[in-house]
């Protein structure tokens, strides 16, 4: 739980920065700049203890012993843990509810499938205790062939995932009678969300009720993977998360670590804190799989697409599964009479990979947004107009109506703020000195995910006003945007609003991810509100303590947390003065927005699960965000070095609950964007299938001194079909068609096609 | 426990404290897990992220691979010492303005390095700004806005 001490308003806002679609400035931010804000991990507690985890150094193998005793006569050494110490865990559902097999869970593993496979553990009262108890166990294994990534000969083809599968038409007789055929290959590598805080967490038991303080895109979910563990009743598990260090789709499942300090804290009886180190953020959990993709286009002269045949391969894991969906922007970007999509995974040994920065739509506009650029250049038309005269009208998959897409606005906008009709299309054909110029476009998108969620709001005697609700704020700005709701639809200034957010003991919601929770999450807040405002203005009306009882008017105003009559002709008085007359303390509304009728176990699986998200094409409509990317390169040509130096980018998220925060998240999704195009790669030691650069040093993430200003333009209209107040996603959105925009600017600078991300200097010398 | 505890005296935000510590805890665990101060950020510990900046007699160091005993005798100021009689100090105030973080992780170091970067004198252009700036990784992708905050401060400093 957070108590936010205050807010600021944007001063060059005026008052409207305090409504829905103001810029009011982050209501959590006074915490976060003055180091106030105690982030999950920081809880100070009363005989806390440090556990320590030793992973495995093979990929594939089976732990053949493991040596203890030095660890367990170290200074400070509590409890070391092993695969056979851990006993009595059940194994969990999956995020979508999936009833789990009926066997034990091992968080420990003795057969192991990954380099970094937690293996033991070390509890410890103090952290340096266990650290340096940690690095006297001995493990010895049995060493079997690992298939390190989808290179490996072992590797194969894989296995297909027919619900993958999208074909209409006939894609390839329609490829062969094609008059322009392209054809090519694009790779992406593992890629990693590397949050700037560590995962980790504390865990405390209360007899059966267990405690854990972790940061959590998913309080509800991950409370019931521990819940499931442990077999304990879900009531009996409380997560607390008041703020999150950075999540990016990482932080949304309870993971083998928190499995392995829960049940470190019940064995010991005290809070155990487990913070993996950063090198284990590399292993402890899945980034994005890597992946490949063929893409051939049949096209007419004139660049009008006949046929789009797509394939994909995503690696997973040797007991996992993850699919990442290469062909979902695939199918619906361009107009195409005929089409074929498919897609393989893999085994290889790795953790099991997992959810980064639009999942899917990320890779897929990587194949799709480069291969249209190579359909330009081999028809001759300039790339934004050959996007435009394919531009889908209508979702080419569902058949239905876009709910709205305003990617032609997008287009256009952001190519007269870059000034791209001064673009010379022959590549290197623009230069300064020695520094090749190149402009690259490229377009994204990402569905709208609905899903229902609850909340509570208070209004007190004070006249202030409470909102609850055990979703989060990872950066994104529920606080902030969940205050401007209830301020709005109350008529009182955001900052008697407190948004309590982070505990699950609050009413529910469901996971933050696929940029569904500020459609969400207003929605259940501007029910809830509104009930509550009903109710005072009901009381107000009839209450024969009321000042307005004499009044006999139908409805009265508030605003600015004072209530009067809409004609001005009666009492003005605050909403402090109103509760205190009709001797109420408060005035409580809850708002959900569940279909009416759900039942308990409906809600239950809406919380917890990922089952009853609502599709995108429900109903007569197809819904997304949309965005276009126009980037400018500068390629040294001696030294093949890629610097991006200028963007502009136009992006219809529909309507921004607050547009400063949506900006500094579509920057953000861009800069991670940049990153993915020109830095960030998993190496793979090909002998032992270890991630070698599993660090801040060696994976390269953008630094300030990689971006340049960064032009962000809202292009989007309220979407009625998206949500109760109409905006779309924006977190998930920005990231998409950023790489194939630098890949097809570095084109344009060099004339080379680097298809393999990331565009590093040795593919273009 | 072991026997190997020293006594440290440490003076953070100006305030004496008495520590007794093994030799091998850092600056950032000592601040983190013995005091309290729980501003300072662990990203990394490798000083590979710069989370954990602090200032140590004016200058900006990284706590990860500092130990506590390293700083004795010497003024440690962390992320909760800028404010001074309540007042935000002005990075801080730009950094809310300027929305200059989205998870807030980063920030506290983020905002120890931009202080001692305007006082380096190395806030004179966006182009400095960024080099300066590059020891502190943000993965939220707050950099523009980073460099518009800092070019605010130091302006502020400036007039």
């Amino acid at each position: 739980m957070t108590v936010h001490i205050k807010s600021h308003g944007d001063a060059s806002d005026g008052a409207f920065a305090e409504a829905v679609g103001g810029r009011l400035s982050r209501v959590d931010g006074p915490a976060k700049i003055t180091g106030a804000a105690r982030y999950a991990v920081e809880q100070q507690l009363d005989g806390l203890v440090h556990a320590v985890l030793v992973d495995s150094t093979i990929a594939a193998g089976r732990v053949r012993a493991i040596e203890t005793a030095r660890a367990e006569a170290a200074p400070g050494v509590l409890k070391v843990l092993t695969p056979d110490s851990i006993v009595g865990l059940r194994t969990a559902s999956d995020w979508f509810g999936t009833p789990p097999p009926d066997k034990p869970y091992f968080p420990l593993a003795r057969d192991i499938t990954f380099s970094g496979q937690h293996v033991a553990a070390v509890v410890a009262e103090t952290f340096e205790q266990a650290v340096a108890a940690a690095a006297l166990i001995e493990i010895s294994y049995d060493e079997t062939p690992a298939i390190v990534d989808l290179n490996d000969a072992k590797a194969g083809d894989g296995i297909p995932v027919d619900a993958m599968t999208k074909e209409w038409g006939d894609a390839p007789a329609a490829f062969a009678a094609a008059p322009v055929r392209i054809c090519a290959a694009y790779n992406t590598p593992r890629e990693y969300q590397a949050p700037m805080e560590p995962h980790g967490l504390i865990a405390r038991w209360e007899d059966d009720r267990l405690t854990v303080w972790e940061p959590s895109q998913w309080l509800d979910g991950m409370a019931r993977t521990y819940a499931e563990w442990f077999s304990v009743p879900f009531e009996n598990v409380r997560l607390v998360s008041p703020y999150i260090g950075g999540g990016f789709g990482s932080k949304a499942l309870a993971l083998s670590h928190g499995a392995v300090a829960a049940y470190a804290a019940r064995m010991l009886g005290r809070p155990v804190k487990l913070v993996l180190t950063r090198p284990q953020t590399f292993t402890g959990y899945g980034g994005r799989a890597a992946t490949r993709q063929t893409v051939t286009i049949g096209a007419a002269q004139d660049g009008l697409i006949q046929s789009i045949v797509h394939r994909g391969v995503n690696e997973t894991s040797i007991d996992g599964m993850w699919v990442e969906p290469l062909g979902s922007v695939t199918s619906i970007m361009y107009a195409t009479p005929n089409f074929s999509s498919r897609q393989n995974v893999v085994r290889v040994n790795s953790v099991v990979p997992g959810a980064m920065r639009a999942p899917g739509e990320n890779p897929s506009a990587f194949g799709i947004e480069c291969a249209i650029d190579e359909l330009a250049y081999e028809v001759g038309i300039d790339p934004l107009e050959i996007r435009l005269r394919n531009y889908a009208e209508q979702d080419p998959h569902a058949r239905k109506a876009w709910s709205t897409r305003q990617l032609r606005e997008a287009f256009a906008t952001g190519a007269e703020r870059f000034g791209w009709a001064a673009r010379t299309p022959k590549p290197r054909s623009m230069r300064d000195g020695n520094q090749l110029i190149g402009w690259g476009v490229a377009a994204g998108t990402y569905p709208v995910r609905r899903a229902h969620g609850e909340a509570i709001v208070r209004i007190l005697a004070d006249g202030s006003v409470e909102v609850e609700s055990s979703s989060i704020d990872m950066g994104q700005g529920t606080y902030t945007i969940l205050a401007q709701t209830a301020a709005e639809t109350l008529g009182v200034p955001a900052d008697s609003v407190v948004v309590k957010l982070g505990d699950s003991r609050f009413p529910r919601a469901g996971v933050t991810g696929g940029s569904r929770l500020a459609g969400v999450m207003t929605g259940a807040v501007y029910k809830a509100a509104t009930s509550a405002l009903d109710q005072l203005v009901g009381l107000a009306i009839s209450d024969p303590r009321s000042p307005f009882h004499a009044l006999q008017a139908n409805t009265l105003v508030v605003a600015n947390g004072r209530i009067a009559s809409p004609r001005g002709d009666g009492p003005d008085v605050s909403i402090a003065e109103l509760l205190s007359g009709i001797g109420l303390d408060r005035i409580e509304a809850s708002g959900d927005t569940m279909p009416a009728n759900s039942t308990a176990e409906d809600r239950y699986k809406n919380y917890t699960t990922i089952s009853m998200a609502l599709p995108h094409t429900e109903g007569d409509y197809s819904r997304h965000s949309w965005c276009a990317h126009f980037i400018e390169v500068r390629v040294d040509e001696d030294f093949g070095t890629v610097r991006v130096s200028r963007v502009v980018s136009a992006l219809d998220s529909g309507r921004l609950y607050n547009p400063k925060l949506a900006e500094s998240q579509w920057k953000g999704g861009i800069i991670m964007g940049i990153g993915q195009a020109l830095l960030e790669e998993g190496i793979v030691d090909r002998r032992h299938g270890r991630i070698v650069n599993n660090n801040l040093a060696d994976y390269l993430v953008p630094t300030n001194a990689d971006i340049p200003d960064i032009e962000v333009i809202s292009v989007g209209i309220p979407d009625p079909h998206s949500s109760a107040l109409g905006g779309k996603g924006v977190g998930e959105l920005a990231i998409v068609g950023v790489a194939p925009a630098i890949a097809n600017a570095v084109f344009h600078a060099t004339g080379k096609r680097i298809r393999d991300l990331p565009i590093t200097l040795e593919k273009l010398i | 426990m072991t026997n190997t505890t020293i006594s440290v005296h440490l003076d953070i935000n100006g305030r004496h404290h008495d520590l007794a510590l093994e030799p091998r805890v850092t600056l950032l665990d000592a601040l983190r897990d013995r005091l309290g101060l729980t501003g300072t950020k662990k990203g990394c510990d490798h000083g590979q992220c710069g989370a954990c900046t602090v200032h140590v007699d004016g200058e900006r160091v990284l706590a990860c691979l500092t130990l506590a005993a390293q700083v004795e005798g010497r003024a440690v100021t962390t992320i909760e010492g800028l404010a001074r009689e309540g007042e935000t100090h002005p990075v801080q105030a730009a950094f809310l303005e300027q929305d200059a973080f989205q998870c807030g992780y980063c920030t506290p170091g983020q905002i120890m390095s931009a202080v001692a970067c305007i006082r380096e004198g190395h806030a004179g252009s966006d182009e400095e700004i960024r080099e300066y700036m590059a020891g502190n990784l943000c993965r939220c992708g707050a950099y523009p806005h980073i460099v518009s905050a800092v070019r605010q401060a130091a302006q502020e400093a400036a007039s």
